[in-house]
């Protein structure tokens, strides 16, 4: 949970809302994003928090954010080792059953679907007294401007969709949160979920999973209100939709990377190429990769070989990361 | 002709690449045939044919040209790889298995002398003399 402004307002009730789940979290991290960040040790109500995770066996940490915006946060998240994460905003106060039905999909709608793996599972998301009528919603990302997002209205039934936003359980280390998008982080959810169904993972909106969302007007950690910043994030959503057909490749490595790459394009299918060395590959700049898409993390090769503990070729990393 | 490539990238720090082979003036001894060093303005001049800053597809040609190349891990074993010319690759702390080709000749002395972490930048890594295979090992897979 990543929290910011809201010391004393939903962010008691969501932690309590955890430590009460019928599933209980492994552990439970609030990534501490405010200005002037404080000792809640010191706090009489946390005491109780910290003394009623312990007394469950539950492990938590109180790990102090970067003040770079939500994205940065839920990305460390996704890079723990873990092989779940449940992300929780900090004024969305869920059902006790909600982790529980979530990580019930884990693994398929039923026993059978082991070979689609699922990406992320989310409930209804409801702010009261705004409750659309989602049944006729679809998810899919061509709607996103013409429908509601499907979890803010009561979910009857199990639905495939292609994005979830808010809060949702999803596989980690599989995809990436764009860091290249500015501190209000705006879509970041969209982005992140869309990027898992693209990668092939089901992502799903599931029945009887719900959090109040009380939309709490003080605090938060999208609390900046410039709207640059919103108009700077929607550019990227909208590149990346624009280039959906396409596979982006970014070579910011060097010349022999290119080299070794250069064996694997062949096979890549509608590649859209940006390269630090035109003349062995040809394509546009890294500048303009990073202009249209912000973070370009997500294809560094480098990173990756070190996300995967690998131990093959580069040639065949390339393909892990392409094909 | 045998063409060398003796060094890989300068690093910012100004230390010394630890990939880098330590032994050139020694092996260039035991070679008894013309040899023509690549390369870029500022690196050490090992040979009287030292050519620098040749464009890729100068080098492409050289090394159709030569009879084979020896090289550090550097760009220049990839080229010799994707021009299908087998050569000889000096390892010492990145591992062949990930950045080499097994159409090349790799000498790697022991795998225990490769960094612990592939992934991160050189500078972090030591250069040290004794992680390099010795010339006249280097000479009989010539």
């Amino acid at each position: 949970m990543a929290t910011r402004g809201r010391y004393f307002t939903t962010l008691p009730l969501v932690l309590n809302a955890i430590i009460n789940q019928t599933r209980p979290v492994d552990k439970l991290i609030v990534f501490d994003d405010n200005d002037e960040p404080k000792d809640m040790r010191s706090e009489m109500i946390y005491q109780y928090f910290f003394k009623m995770l312990d007394i469950k066996g539950i492990a938590w940490e109180w790990a102090y954010a970067e003040k770079k915006g939500q994205h940065h946060i839920h990305q460390r998240a996704n890079m723990m080792g873990f092989d779940w994460v449940w992300r929780v905003d900090d004024d969305a106060i869920p059902e006790p059953n909600v982790l529980e039905t979530l990580y019930s999909y884990a693994n398929g709608v039923n026993e059978t679907d082991d070979n689609y793996k699922v990406g992320a599972v989310g409930g209804s998301v409801l702010t009261p007294p705004n409750l659309f009528d989602t049944i006729n919603v679809t998810g899919l990302i061509d709607n996103i401007d013409s429908e509601p997002n499907i979890q803010w209205g009561k979910i009857e039934r199990v639905k495939q969709v292609e994005h979830l936003h808010c809060t949702f359980l999803y596989r980690a280390g599989v995809c990436d949160f764009n860091t290249g998008l500015s501190r209000v982080a705006h879509r970041e959810e969209t982005l992140f979920t869309y990027a898992l169904h693209r990668k092939g993972y089901r992502v799903l909106a599931v029945p009887d999973a719900i959090t109040w969302h009380m939309k709490n007007p003080e605090g938060g950690i999208r609390s900046e209100t410039k709207k640059e910043m919103y108009d700077h994030d929607e550019y990227i959503f909208r590149n990346v939709l624009q280039y959906r057909d396409k596979t982006v490749v970014v070579l910011n490595c060097g010349l022999g990377d290119h080299l070794v790459f250069s064996h694997v394009l062949p096979s890549i299918p509608n590649a859209e190429v940006f390269t630090c060395y035109p003349e062995v590959v040809p394509g546009r700049s890294i500048a303009e990769a990073q202009h249209l898409f912000g973070s370009l993390e997500h294809l560094n090769v480098y990173r990756k070989m070190d996300q995967w503990k690998w131990k093959g070729s580069l040639k065949n990393a390339y393909r892990k990361l392409y094909l | 002709m045998i063409i060398i490539s003796p060094y890989s990238k300068a690093l910012l720090s100004g230390k010394q690449n630890p990939k880098n082979y330590p032994y050139w003036e020694e092996l260039i001894g035991l070679i008894k045939e013309p040899i023509i060093q690549v390369g870029i303005e500022g690196e050490k001049q090992l040979v009287e044919d030292f050519r620098k800053n040749l464009r890729i597809s100068e080098l492409r040609e050289l090394i159709q040209e030569c009879k084979t190349w020896i090289s550090c891990d550097s760009f220049f074993q990839h080229l010799g790889w994707d021009e299908g010319k087998q050569g000889i690759v000096l390892w010492s702390v990145s591992d062949p298995l990930i950045y080499g080709h097994p159409e090349n000749i790799n000498l790697l002395k022991d795998r225990s002398s490769l960094a612990e972490n592939q992934f991160l930048w050189w500078e972090f890594v030591e250069h040290q003399n004794d992680r390099f295979v010795k010339p006249k090992e280097v000479i009989q897979y010539l």
